[in-house]
């Protein structure tokens, strides 16, 4: 049989004004969207970009001076840049002690009507015998090397390249290529990139439509051997060779993540301010509630409630708005990351996507800290409660 | 060893800088199931004695042994589980809470009381029909009238099986049919379970209905 409860009391005690109890909900669940909203944002984009470099399996990247914000837009964010070094690089990084593998990449931008019948693209080329980045997922993908006239799309490029089917042609740079397939998705800025063997790079150069010249490459990346620090590593590698810059995989996007602590600054203002603000609504709501209900308690108090009875019986109160309104809060901050993440221009290109147990977290966090401000916003007109005396409640009629 | 003494009680209160006694030097006993009425005028000192005997007030001199115990010393937890375990009150106005529907209303203390033996829905249905108004458990206070709601008080009064039930003015604002159906009611109460009743009124005829009678006045207590 049901019983009463303080749980039961404190639910009717929410449902006698609808209209203010929607807005305290409304006021909490507006506070936790913007703070889910804020850590998925910035999470998602932070753990997107340390996957990234963890994908490339490098432990340093060896890039032309001066290119180090392209190769990181190249690699991370996938935009068209390009970006060159003499070949005669690589045997300098050779030398390096503490190297263990080297393999490099050449990119290109194609350019739609001018050079190629496709929409304009990312190209790497890779060396087969070397490389250690690409090998994998088309080993995955394709279970064979790729040919001469062979080229196989990233995953996210597949659509822009109108690819659907396997098996299509394409001129690039004016030479026939069969697209042989798609790889699969790999989290990275290379998604958007169509890949080549750089046997190929021979032809394209003779086509005289791009502007890569012979001897040239883009980037290295580099392995380094156990035991090995990568930061001593790359610090040497930029004292010796002066012509290249080395990004850590640690390092990788710190440019990038430069501009997100810029954003989590204004997330995390705008995100306290409407924690104030929810924090003395919650204050100004509940000490109106002591005021209108001291009767009540002085009847309770009377009956024989303790000072932790009416605690408990608020408190709960309290903590049932909280967890309603954050509850709200963390669906409609969810919602909000997953539609509105991709339309942010700084985040285009990104693959920024949480993972299940990063979304767990994050929805507790808001249930927290929501509930945690309903709470601290109440305590003081609930300690005032407390304290009422039950003989003004007699003496008051 | 008397049921409830009270030994010597003042109480005095400032008003404004100016001392004002409440309760002047006060000792009375009250034996196991008596029925008592206090009568007197407005600021003669009856609600703030029976306060003090509730635990609601303490005393500035003098203590209130209940079966030996002086409640006078207890700390405020203790005080409140002398109050929900023993002491019934009913106040001079209709003090139900909105919120809840008879039922509930009486069942309230009992949320207060977890050790003692949790009341249920039937018990509380069956306090209400004690006091004659069974068909009501589902109704909230503002659809009874107020010997209704008088009706609901005592049987939340009554839900912890107090040792003593403090009425201050009970029957004030109510017609004389329902004040004689309350005192019928206190009356029973008393024969029936007894209950001890100490009944504050300004009606002498109502206090006529209790076996011991007394009269306050500028907080001393007269016989009538």
């Amino acid at each position: 049989m049901a019983q009463l409860s303080f749980f039961s009391v404190a639910l009717k005690n929410l449902k006698r004004k609808t209209f203010r109890t929607g807005v305290l909900i409304f006021a909490i669940a507006l506070l936790v969207s913007l703070l889910i909203f804020a850590i998925s944002f910035t999470v998602s984009v932070a753990s997107s970009l340390k996957k990234s470099s963890e994908r490339l399996g490098a432990d340093l990247v060896v890039v032309p001076v001066g290119a180090r914000g392209f190769a990181e837009e190249f690699l991370l964010e996938s935009k068209n840049t390009s970006f060159y070094m003499p070949i005669s690089i690589i045997e300098k990084v050779k030398k390096i002690e503490g190297i263990e593998a080297m393999t490099h990449h050449t990119y290109l931008s194609s350019i739609s009507g001018l050079c190629c019948d496709i929409m304009p693209t990312r190209i790497v080329a890779f060396n087969p015998a070397t490389d250690f980045i690409i090998n994998p997922w088309l080993q995955k993908s394709l279970g064979r090397p790729l040919q001469l006239g062979e080229a196989i799309a990233g995953a996210g490029t597949s659509e822009n390249l109108g690819l659907g089917l396997l098996d299509i042609e394409a001129t690039i740079f004016d030479n026939r290529f069969s697209i042989v397939g798609v790889l699969e998705e790999t989290g990275t800025g290379l998604d958007h990139a169509l890949f080549m063997t750089e046997e190929n790079l021979k032809n394209i150069i003779e086509s005289g439509k791009s502007p890569l010249k012979e001897g040239n490459i883009s980037i290295i990346f580099t392995k380094i051997k156990k035991g090995y620090d990568p930061d001593y590593v790359g610090r040497v590698l930029e004292g010796e060779i002066p012509e290249v810059d080395v990004i850590a995989r640690s390092d990788m996007g710190e440019k990038f993540l430069n501009t997100l602590a810029d954003i989590n600054k204004i997330f995390l203002l705008t995100t306290f301010l409407a924690s104030v603000l929810t924090t003395f609504l919650v204050w100004a709501i509940f000490s109106a509630i002591a005021n209108e209900r001291s009767k009540e308690i002085g009847i309770m108090r009377a009956l024989g409630a303790k000072e932790s009875h009416i605690v408990h019986l608020y408190l709960v109160e309290v903590t049932v708005l909280g967890l309603l309104g954050s509850t709200i809060g963390v669906l409609a901050g969810t919602y909000l990351s997953a539609l509105l993440t991709g339309s942010f221009s700084l985040l285009k290109n990104i693959s920024a996507g949480l993972s299940g147990g990063q979304q767990a977290t994050i929805a507790l966090i808001g249930l927290l800290v929501g509930t945690t401000i309903c709470i601290t916003g109440a305590m003081m007109p609930i300690n005032r409660i407390k304290k009422m005396e039950p003989l003004l409640v007699i003496k008051e009629e | 060893m008397s049921f409830l003494h009270i030994e010597n009680l003042t109480r005095t209160y400032t008003v404004d800088s100016t001392p004002f006694v409440g309760v002047d030097n006060i000792s009375l006993t009250i034996n196991k199931g008596e029925f008592l009425s206090i009568v007197g005028h407005s600021g003669s000192g009856k609600t703030t004695l029976i306060s003090i005997i509730g635990g609601i007030l303490k005393p500035t001199t003098g203590r209130v042994l209940l079966e030996g115990t002086d409640i006078c010393t207890l700390d405020d937890n203790r005080l409140s589980e002398y109050r929900v375990n023993r002491i019934g009150f009913m106040f001079q106005f209709a003090s139900l809470l909105p919120i809840l529907t008879a039922k509930e209303n009486v069942l309230l203390p009992g949320i207060f009381s977890p050790g003692k033996n949790v009341a249920d829905d039937k018990a509380a249905v069956d306090l209400l029909e004690m006091v004659g108004i069974g068909e009501k458990a589902d109704s909230y206070p503002s659809q009874l009238s107020g010997g209704q709601q008088r009706r609901v008080a005592i049987a939340r009064a009554l839900l912890n099986k107090p040792d003593i039930i403090l009425a201050d003015e009970p029957t004030g604002d109510l017609d004389e049919e329902t004040e004689a159906e309350i005192m019928n009611l206190f009356e029973k109460i008393n024969q029936k379970h007894g209950v001890t009743i100490i009944l504050i009124t300004h009606n002498l005829n109502l206090a006529g209905k209790a076996q011991k009678k007394l009269r306050m006045s500028k907080g001393r207590l007269v016989d009538i």
